[in-house]
């Protein structure tokens, strides 16, 4: 039998925390002049005392202390804690000043919290400061959160090739768990210490400190949620930005796509792993080969123009790519090319262990060398070929794997496909609604679904659809497919 | 390099077969006896003379060895007879009534020799008959071909997982063609026959003859060129059609569409062979479950009667699913659910070692084993249990390759797609185009690719780009791929 209570202790120190966190956006509403957006803390303040109340109750109910957790409870914890953590985070919405449906404060919470990005809500320029910072406080738990996971818990699940990334090579399933904690909170203080500088660049910029906030929030988490209706677009014609803020954006992007493991490697004083690592590299080659492509194709739409061309492709696409999912331009306006090479890099993701999502880069290096040895062994029937990632030799476990991992993606993405479009949503915006969930981009493509417009439309049965895509694409679909498998229950 | 003169001694052979063949079009069109078809007839003369003096000539000048072929002659001789073929299959349509452009006549040839069945063509019912029977012909030998290569030649190259389908388990790579020539033979007789079957049940309904000689053929090639522009629709309303005929195609693309060794074991008393292979029942699942759906999401339509959608959603069903192409009705009409299944079934396809294309359902049923064993290694990370296909166990190797061509059909897929979408065609067409040729299905969604539409419209740059989609899903990518790997051809 599994031993429920050290997960249930973990989940409810979970939502307690998630409670305190609550007091955030209560204080932002309080602050706030206008009665309306006054009148939203009582959301924040009962919410806020029910979770820590079950929270609490929870935790006390299961004292004891922890000493090793085994595989089936990593696997519980791993996957029910977002599930957990969604149903109380989306309590605000549905008693605050907007009184969402459960379907959307659910859709709303989970796209927050897997850092997906796309919204149910439209005004945003004049929502309660207090509902605008807790969706992007749900971001920034969210990303946090699967860095952690990413680092220290899949890889010892062995999780669609994440074993490539065992800190020790001899760590096995069972004794796993040892050093998490150490991990976790040195990975949480670099991450907490980033979104500071993102905000004070972003501030000093000219963004008001509520907007930098949030925005900061955001982009650390490669989330998307923006405290405006035009996204990043609002900054880029404001007159009170006094910087590049855009390309500030770019950056961090970009650093929270790399994995954060390397980042305290290098603040060690070992900066050679995170020049050297071919993940890494690869994500930068494919961004720069990405925006070269798209802005000889776009050249023309911005009047020849080449830095304005320049700033608007290298944005959205990495914006894109990395699953953000903010715009700074209307780019399912670029004409087709352009937006079918959109639909496909938002597929590509970051680097391993990092706040980014979709299919991640080293997924496809270790396809690549599937490819690349096939192909040998075609020629030569009996040679024997290893290719290597990161000087380790890649075995037959990790090939399968990986290839596993795509099969279920693509698997996914298309059933959701069919099941969105027997709701009778077009084809485009059936295809594209199920690409960014799965891959926790945000934005899809169309009129509906595209930059230019919110989820708010769909039907709930394709908001569920699209929740419970978003789960399964950030925490790697198998941490919850497990869940579902009879023998996992079994013995 | 005698290597080299067998591979060209056989183009020489092929080609010179190409030109015998265009004797029964010749025939056709004298047979006509109509002024209108003159032209054609002076075509397919000087193409048939053309290529039997280049054929001829060829195949002298390299001159015959007994030398046994290595691995690489087969890659060559597989990948390379294809495209000749096209060529010299081409050459009538350019010179014919229609003086086709090249780029046209290219994808019309290859279409039928891939057994797409997308054409350029219109007004097919009042078309010279030689041209008609032309493209039925290249179907035929397009399938036969295919059936041979995946029974006689891919399980030796060991393409996508085919290895599991090697004759004598003891085979490897160059020791190969031992009792090729007896299967050969066999499963040729086994084609004739269900294609004089086929013909003979289509004339007794009501047909007239040349036009079930032409469905006949196009029927047991899984192609779907048809002598009519509104396909098979055009026989459903045709009052001196008796008798199930739509029924009786149905079951002549599913059996062109089972493996056709297992026919060959049949024909030879051993019967339950086909009813026991798992590949074979799986198969038929999936198209019962697909049909079901298609007619309940038809009848809750409303769109035609009862009775009608039954026989409209079997046989459009089936026509996708094992990459015909034959349409009654026009079933981009028939709501998004309709719509998106029909492209989802499109990549299924049929067995291995049948005239039809496609992912083929071993793949997936191997992807599924794939999964369960992954998934029962994540909870117990120490099990050891292999996995069987059909009594055979399925190694490592097996599962990389078949998970490899996963990956390269998916991604073929998405490239193709956003290629096309650069000659700015809109989603819709270009995502379903690029499947129905991967698929070798022929019409896509959409109003210009659709059932109703056809290809001629495209420009010259997307028909070469789906030309080339077309070849690579009938020959599984790798025979094809191989040659662009620098180690292929290093000695």
């Amino acid at each position: 039998m599994i031993d429920w209570r050290p997960v249930l202790l973990v989940l409810g120190f979970f939502v307690s925390l998630l409670g305190i966190a609550m007091f955030l956006p209560m204080l932002a509403d309080l602050g706030h002049d206008n009665e309306w957006h006054r009148d939203n803390w009582k959301a924040f303040a009962v919410s806020s005392a029910f979770s820590i109340f079950i929270g609490a109750g929870m935790m006390l109910a299961n004292w004891g202390r922890v000493e090793t957790l085994n595989l089936h409870q990593g696997f519980l914890i791993s996957g029910l804690s977002w599930l957990v953590l969604s149903a109380f985070a989306a309590l605000p919405f549905v008693l605050g000043a907007y009184e969402l449906s459960w379907t959307d404060a659910l859709f709303e919470a989970v796209s927050g919290i897997t850092t997906t990005g796309a919204t149910v809500v439209t005004g945003l320029d004049d929502a309660p400061y207090g509902f605008l910072l807790w969706r992007s406080i749900l971001q920034w738990f969210g990303g946090v959160g699967i860095v952690i996971m990413a680092v220290a818990i899949l890889p010892m699940l062995s999780i669609g090739g994440m074993q490539l990334f065992r800190m020790q090579s001899s760590n096995t399933g069972e004794q796993a768990f040892s050093d998490t904690s150490k991990i976790a909170l040195a990975l949480t203080t670099l991450y907490v210490f980033v979104t500071i500088i993102c905000f004070m660049t972003y501030w000093g910029m000219g963004m008001n400190a509520y907007d930098a906030v949030n925005h900061a929030m955001t982009t650390i988490a490669t989330g998307g949620f923006s405290t405006k209706d035009a996204s990043f677009g609002y900054f880029l014609n404001d007159p009170n930005i006094t910087g590049p803020v855009d390309m500030v954006a770019v950056f961090f992007m970009i650093l929270a796509s790399l994995p954060f493991g390397l980042y305290l490697l290098a603040m060690r004083g070992r900066v050679k792993p995170l020049l050297k690592d071919s993940q890494v590299r690869f994500f930068l080659g494919l961004v720069a080969i990405f925006t070269v492509i798209v802005l000889i194709n776009v050249f023309s739409h911005y009047n020849n123009h080449l830095p304005t061309a320049f700033r608007h492709t290298l944005f959205n696409v990495i914006s894109v790519m990395t699953g953000t999912g903010y715009a700074s331009a209307d780019y399912g306006l670029w004409g087709p090319f352009a937006v079918g090479l959109f639909f496909c890099i938002m597929f590509v993701g970051g680097c391993a262990g990092s706040t980014s999502c979709g299919l991640k880069v080293f997924r496809f290096q270790v396809v690549l060398a599937a490819l690349w040895t096939y192909g040998r062994r075609l020629v030569y029937p009996n040679g024997v070929f290893v290719a290597h990632y990161n000087g380790k030799p890649l075995t037959n476990d990790v090939y399968i794997s990986v290839l596993n991992f795509f099969f279920i993606y693509f698997a996914t993405f298309a059933t959701t496909a069919v099941i969105l479009s027997l709701l009778h949503l077009d084809p485009v915006t059936a295809l594209s609604a199920a690409g960014s969930a799965v891959a926790n981009v945000g934005p899809g493509l169309g009129d509906i679904v595209g930059p230019g417009g919110t989820y708010q439309p769909l039907p709930d049965a394709a908001k569920w659809v699209l929740s419970v895509a978003m789960l399964l694409g950030r925490l790697e679909f198998f941490t919850l497919i497990v869940l579902l498998t009879p023998s996992f229950w079994r013995g | 390099m005698s290597g080299l003169r067998s591979v060209l001694f056989i183009q020489g052979v092929m080609i010179g077969f190409i030109g015998l063949a265009m004797i029964f079009p010749i025939m056709a069109d004298w047979l006509a006896n109509d002024d209108y078809d003159l032209p054609d007839l002076a075509a397919f003369s000087l193409s048939a003379i053309v290529s039997m003096i280049i054929g001829a000539g060829l195949a002298f000048a390299s001159g015959a060895t007994k030398a046994p072929l290595s691995l690489r002659d087969n890659f060559l001789i597989s990948g390379l007879s294809w495209i000749t073929i096209s060529i010299f299959a081409a050459l009538p349509l350019m010179a014919g009534n229609y003086q086709l452009s090249f780029t046209d006549a290219m994808f019309e040839v290859i279409s039928g020799l891939t057994t797409t069945g997308a054409t350029v063509l219109s007004n097919l019912d009042t078309a010279p008959r030689g041209l008609l029977l032309w493209r039925s012909i290249l179907h035929w030998i397009g399938g036969i071909g295919i059936i041979l290569m995946a029974i006689a030649i891919l399980p030796m190259l060991s393409v996508g997982g085919m290895q599991l389908f090697r004759l004598q388990s003891s085979d490897t790579g160059d020791k190969i063609f031992a009792g090729a020539s007896q299967i050969a033979a066999g499963i040729t007789l086994v084609y004739s026959g269900l294609t004089l079957i086929c013909f003979l049940s289509y004339w007794a309904m009501g047909m007239g003859a040349f036009d079930a000689i032409n469905h006949a053929m196009a029927t047991v090639a899984t192609g779907g060129f048809s002598t009519r522009d509104a396909s098979f629709g055009y026989f459903f309303d045709n009052p001196d059609i008796h008798g199930p005929l739509l029924e009786v195609s149905s079951l002549f693309m599913v059996l062109s569409a089972l493996p056709f060794g297992l026919f060959l074991l049949a024909l030879r008393g051993n019967i339950s062979a086909l009813w026991r292979d798992g590949q074979v029942r799986f198969y038929l699942a999936i198209i019962f479950l697909a049909v079901l759906a298609l007619y309940l999401a038809l009848l809750f339509s409303n769109i035609y009667p009862a009775l009608d959608a039954a026989r409209l959603a079997m046989f459009n069903g089936i026509s996708v699913i094992t990459g015909t192409g034959f349409a009654v009705r026009d079933y981009s009409a028939w709501g998004p659910f309709a719509a998106g299944l029909l492209f989802s079934l499109t990549f299924i396809g049929g067995c291995a070692g049948s005239a039809s294309c496609g992912l083929k359902v071993f793949r997936f049923q191997i992807a599924l084993k794939a999964l369960h064993e992954f998934g029962r290694k994540l909870v117990y990370p120490h099990s050891v249990v292999t996995e069987k296909y059909n009594g055979r166990p399925i190694t490592p190797a097996i599962y990389r390759s078949v998970l490899v061509f996963f990956f390269v059909y998916f991604t073929s897929f998405a490239t193709i797609a956003v290629l096309l979408s650069l000659f700015h065609l809109d989603p819709i067409t270009a995502l379903s185009a690029a499947a129905a040729s991967l698929a070798c299905v022929g019409p896509g969604l959409g109003e210009m690719v659709g059932p109703s539409g056809n290809y001629a419209s495209l420009p010259d740059g997307a028909k070469w780009v789906l030309a080339g989609a077309m070849l690579l899903g009938r020959l599984e990518f790798f025979t094809l791929l191989v040659f662009l790997t620098p180690g292929f051809w290093r000695s």
